[in-house]
């Protein structure tokens, strides 16, 4: 057997497996995805909003959490991490407004990530309960009142939300709406084997207990929302997830913008990844799935990347050549031969995988119809399953190379 | 809430059945293929050896050259078509190598048909034919060489079409046969691939078209 097959076999072998993991998860709890338990204790809730320039949103997710309907809101910190422009003075004005709920702060001095105002408006909670949102995301009315319930169970350390994308202007954005539909699906799924590897910033709550337990946030990380949860994860903590508890966020729309975010969440993986190296095999999900999977799968997409990229230079570099040599010798450029398809095994095993990932993207897609979320343009679905996801590798390959050359910026 | 961890060991379980069917039905498709192409190989040989005793009656009064040619033409033709089956079934082959071997069968039938028509051109100096050779090599890694053995199977294969009175033989020289190393050695051949024109005119580089079928042409008037 040929070293290309054999490769692309275990590709496969890999791809297939968690495929079927996934697809099993789901055929077995896929009447308690969208399960809400009623909350029996009395908590209450603080909100602490982070916020660096945000004059133009700010003032609407004050508006989304007071009226959210949560009757055990007792506090919203809004912490300004010396924005420039005239965030704070919104922020005041929304404290006279909403007097004895919402409170403005500012940091001593700018922090430089999320990581560092969130930890310094934590200091002032005094709440069961800690919840954490963006000053760029909006939390859909309920939202919160359904994350509760989750922690009457006592070992629940976390709870995240279905994180969707509010604006769907252009083609990149709506590639991104498919996108954070498909992971807050597959986030859920992970729950089943206690392995949800993030509580994303746009909505996360935790026990605040818990929360300072583990040391809050780590101001060094770029992925502040991976890496606490990895440490809740350690700790023995379970991660929760409330699929109807939806907040949305406004995603980047620009290429570029997109691009940093991308290399800014895979820096930060890198950075969790090393801060976590000593619990690989160890203890619990965290070292038996969540790290092999996020380590393996790298590889697997560098490697896969930098083959790939290998067989089409060379498919490019002799077809070029063919060309050069066919126009010379006055022959056909095109041939009925060369554009003969032979099916071969790989070929059917390809076919299969594909034909099962699109499937569960679909299911993704359309398990729980989003408010707002009208049918994907079939355009938009293959260019996402074709195209957008190859992306990724890349992104990590930069995200590594940045991070080796110590261009650690939030 | 119950947690189901085995739930990894029934995924490993579920990839490993389509895994085996898979290879079961791969393993399936290439054996039908390797069937396929050894009959159509059992009776090219068939019609082979019906040209050896065609060819014993050479000088014989009931044998005509134009018989000769046509059969030889006729075999050579089928030949070509089975190995672009071949081909194309050894590029689809995945699991098993069982195909490399017809393959070298093939390339001993090709190089005794070329002989043949030596032997014919001999007989029948009046026989109207031209003969090309194609020599390449099966097993090519030089990209370069590559493209450039793509290009000649294309045009030659062109020229094959325009010609009727026209011999295509192409033999892959790394089959490691002693018949085709000692006819290749008289022509004293450097470089591969190479095309050898009526015996006479041997191209390392590739030509213009119009430049073989100008040599074709003059052998044949």
């Amino acid at each position: 057997m040929e070293f290309v097959t054999a490769l692309y076999l275990i590709y496969s072998f890999l791809a297939f497996y968690f495929l079927f993991l996934f697809v099993l998860i789901y055929l077995g709890h896929r009447k308690e995805i969208l399960f809400v338990p009623r909350p029996k204790n009395k908590y209450l809730v603080s909100v602490v909003i982070p916020c660096y320039n945000e004059e133009e949103s700010i003032g609407m997710t004050i508006d989304a959490i007071v009226k959210n309907g949560c009757k055990r809101l007792k506090k919203i910190i809004v912490v300004d991490d010396c924005s420039t422009d005239g965030s704070y003075k919104i922020m005041r004005e929304y404290a006279k407004k909403y007097p004895g709920l919402v409170m403005a702060v500012k940091t001593p001095k700018n922090t430089g990530n999320a990581a560092g105002a969130k930890n310094y408006g934590s200091r002032f909670v005094n709440t069961d309960l800690i919840l954490f949102t963006d000053a760029d995301s909006f939390p859909e009315k309920g939202a919160i009142e359904k994350m509760v319930g989750f922690f009457d169970e006592e070992n629940t350390g976390a709870v995240t939300a279905s994180v969707l994308v509010k604006n769907k202007s252009n083609f990149l954005l709506r590639l991104q709406t498919l996108e954070y539909v498909v992971i807050k699906f597959t986030r859920k799924l992970l729950e089943f084997i206690d392995s949800i590897y993030v509580t994303p910033g746009p909505l996360a709550m935790y026990r605040t207990k818990h929360f300072v337990e583990v040391g809050r946030f780590d101001e060094k990380n770029l992925t502040e929302d991976i890496e606490i949860t990895w440490r809740m994860l350690d700790k023995g903590y379970d991660v929760k997830m409330s699929v109807p508890s939806r907040v949305y966020t406004i995603a980047p729309g620009k290429f570029r913008q997109w691009f940093n975010q991308r290399i800014r969440w895979n820096m930060g993986g890198v950075q969790a990844i090393l801060k976590h190296k000593d619990k690989f095999f160890k203890k619990g999900m965290l070292g038996h799935f969540v790290l092999p999977l996020f380590v393996s799968s790298w590889i697997i997409g560098i490697f896969g990347l930098g083959f790939f990229l290998y067989r089409a230079a060379r498919w490019v570099f002799v077809n070029y050549l063919t060309t050069t040599y066919s126009v010379q010798a006055n022959a056909a450029v095109l041939s009925v031969r060369d554009i003969s398809l032979n099916p071969d095994i790989l070929f059917f095993f390809g076919i299969i995988l594909f034909v099962f990932s699109m499937a569960f993207t679909l299911i993704s897609l359309f398990h729980e119809k989003e408010k707002g979320f009208k049918s994907p343009r079939v355009f938009d679905t293959l260019v996402y399953a074709f195209f957008y996801l190859l992306t990724y590798p890349v992104i990590l390959v930069t995200s590594v190379y940045k991070l080796m050359r110590r261009n650690v910026r939030w | 809430m119950k947690r189901n961890y085995f739930v990894f060991v029934q995924a490993l379980l579920v990839t490993v059945v389509i895994f085996i069917i898979g290879f079961y039905i791969g393993l399936s498709v290439e054996g039908s293929h390797l069937n396929q192409v050894n009959d159509y190989y059992t009776r090219s040989e068939v019609s082979l050896v019906d040209i050896l005793a065609l060819n014993s009656l050479t000088g014989s009064e009931t044998i005509s050259c134009k018989g000769m040619v046509e059969a030889t033409k006729n075999l050579l033709d089928k030949v070509y078509k089975e190995a672009a089956l071949l081909g194309q079934y050894e590029e689809s082959e995945k699991l098993t190598d069982s195909l490399k071997t017809l393959h070298t069968k093939y390339d001993v039938l090709r190089t005794y048909l070329w002989i043949n028509s030596i032997n014919i051109k001999k007989v029948c100096p009046s026989s109207n034919f031209s003969t090309i050779v194609y020599l390449y090599k099966h097993d090519e890694q030089d990209l370069t060489k590559k493209a450039e053995q793509n290009v000649w199977s294309k045009l030659l294969l062109e020229i094959k079409n325009e010609n009727k009175n026209m011999f295509l033989i192409p033999i892959a020289q790394d089959s490691n046969l002693i018949s085709l190393a000692s006819l290749t050695e008289r022509y004293n051949l450097t470089n591969f691939p190479a095309v050898i024109i009526n015996e006479n005119r041997i191209f390392y580089e590739i030509p213009e078209k119009g430049e073989i079928l100008a040599l074709i042409n003059n052998s044949s008037i």
